[in-house]
């Protein structure tokens, strides 16, 4: 059996500690780079553009169909072949892209939800006073879809600290990546059930954090 | 007397899939003029209204507003649209601005006016259809007569050239309705040009110059309050009026 949980979580804390940073920090960058990026697609998707509206839903399509761990592969191992220029690169940073566009591409259906979910009412009336598109996007649409995009961006937020596990078989030194540098020392299952519980912890308090969020929206109503 | 044309309308025809809801009409109205259009649910009186500032875009057909062709596509039909004010059936207030927000939003970012400015005209605007002393509140302490009469103000703040109005009180609690054809009505007498979608007969007759029954896509027959609604031509128009009179 080897030592007990409590033992290798007293000795080893730092490492959970700089596991579980790495975790949300990437979470973090992925989430927000992502939802740069995927603002830009859901405008793209929404666009009247036939071609370049249907461009933005294969993407979507693509990235929300294919499992994020093939991603992942494509981006460590392919993409350098195609471009070798990159190869001097740091290959975590593809790995990190790859969560990058996979956010984006789950943000962009957040956001276009959002925007859709506005009573076209309100478009209507915005334009019928004379509002350009872009002020009604601004200052109609946007501010009444933001409750609804909040909450959804939080949950995305939750959703990636799992999915960046897939990371640490990269190299990231996210809360997956401490159980391959103890296992180095022996340690199989203890790291295990000490990093699943430490996840749950992390969603299972972000949750109720959004829970408040969208009961304080729910009260604007 | 010839009034100046404000809006006229060349064979306008509307399709929605396979579905044709206009079917060709040709209308002009004129400056100070009120036109009442009357017809049963899904003839096409709200679509043809919509036609008026290109919320709909006419499958064919043309309109011209003070002596310009609308095209949707162009920027200037934001320009249009400011001179053409619509009151909705759903009101369609701003629930995320204050009632003063609602009605200087558009004067602010599209005139150009400031903000002082376009407050003090708000303000006004607000005493005439006694909802100043809301300013403050948000769209959803109001009731859907006084969201109506916002909606009313806020399409006023932008000195438009006509007033559309589309069902403006079907929407309404009974009680309510009054207090909004008060305000519709005092708009007309002072001279605004107004169109007004409705199912209100009474008020129809009472404030319309001109009536217009639209059934089917068409312009089925038109006149003065007296003539459509004493003197019905068309069976069709008879067999309406016998229904909701």
């Amino acid at each position: 059996m080897g030592p007990s949980i409590i033992d290798v979580f007293v000795q080893y804390w730092p490492i959970f500690l700089k596991g579980t940073l790495g975790t949300l920090h990437f979470a973090f960058i992925a989430v927000s780079l992502g939802s740069v990026l995927g603002t830009l697609v859901a405008f793209v998707r929404l666009s009247k553009n036939r071609f370049f509206s249907t461009l933005a839903g294969v993407y979507a399509d693509v990235l929300r169909g294919t499992p994020l761990l093939v991603q992942m592969y494509i981006a460590y191992f392919f993409i350098p072949i195609v471009i070798p220029a990159l190869n001097r690169v740091d290959k975590e940073i593809f790995v990190l892209i790859s969560l990058i566009l996979n956010s984006s591409a789950y943000v962009s259906e957040i956001i276009r939800g959002g925007i859709n979910s506005v009573d076209i009412g309100q478009s209507e009336a915005a334009r019928s006073l004379g509002l350009s598109a872009s002020h009604t996007m601004t200052k109609v649409i946007l501010p009444q879809a933001i409750k609804n995009i909040l909450p959804a961006l939080a949950n995305e937020y939750i959703a990636m600290i799992k999915e960046t596990s897939m990371a640490g078989s990269f190299m990231l030194y996210e809360l997956m990546y401490t159980r391959t540098i103890l296992a180095n020392k022996y340690l199989s299952w203890q790291p295990l059930l000490i990093i699943a519980a430490i996840y749950l912890m992390l969603t299972l308090v972000l949750t109720s954090l959004v829970k408040k969020m969208e009961e304080r929206f729910a009260v604007s109503d | 007397m010839t009034r100046k044309i404000l809006i006229e309308t060349k064979d306008l025809k509307k399709d929605f899939k396979d579905l044709q809801v206009l079917k060709g009409i040709s209308q002009t109205i004129s400056q100070g003029e009120v036109v009442c259009i009357i017809g049963p649910s899904g003839g096409g009186k709200s679509t043809f209204l919509r036609c008026l500032n290109m919320l709909e875009v006419p499958s064919s057909g043309e309109v011209w507003f003070e002596g310009e062709k609308l095209d949707p596509e162009h920027t200037d039909i934001d320009r249009h649209r400011q001179k053409i004010g619509m009151v909705f059936q759903q009101f369609n207030v701003f629930p995320h601005l204050t009632v003063m927000e609602n009605i200087t939003l558009a004067p602010i970012l599209e005139k150009k006016m400031s903000k002082e400015e376009a407050e003090a005209k708000a303000m006004e605007l607000l005493e005439r259809v006694g909802l100043q002393d809301k300013v403050n509140e948000y769209p959803r302490k109001l009731s859907g007569g006084q969201k109506q009469r916002l909606a009313i103000v806020r399409a006023m703040a932008m000195d438009p050239d006509v007033m559309l109005f589309d069902e403006p009180t079907s929407a309404l609690d009974p009680e309510m309705v009054k207090g909004v054809l008060e305000v519709i009505r005092k708009l007309a007498d002072s001279g605004m040009t107004c169109v007004i979608v409705t199912h209100e007969m009474g008020f129809a007759r009472e404030v319309a110059d001109r009536i217009l029954f639209i059934d089917e896509g068409i312009v089925v027959e038109e006149g003065t309050p007296e003539e459509i609604f004493d003197h019905p031509i068309n069976p069709r128009t008879k067999e309406f009026l016998s229904q909701v009179l």
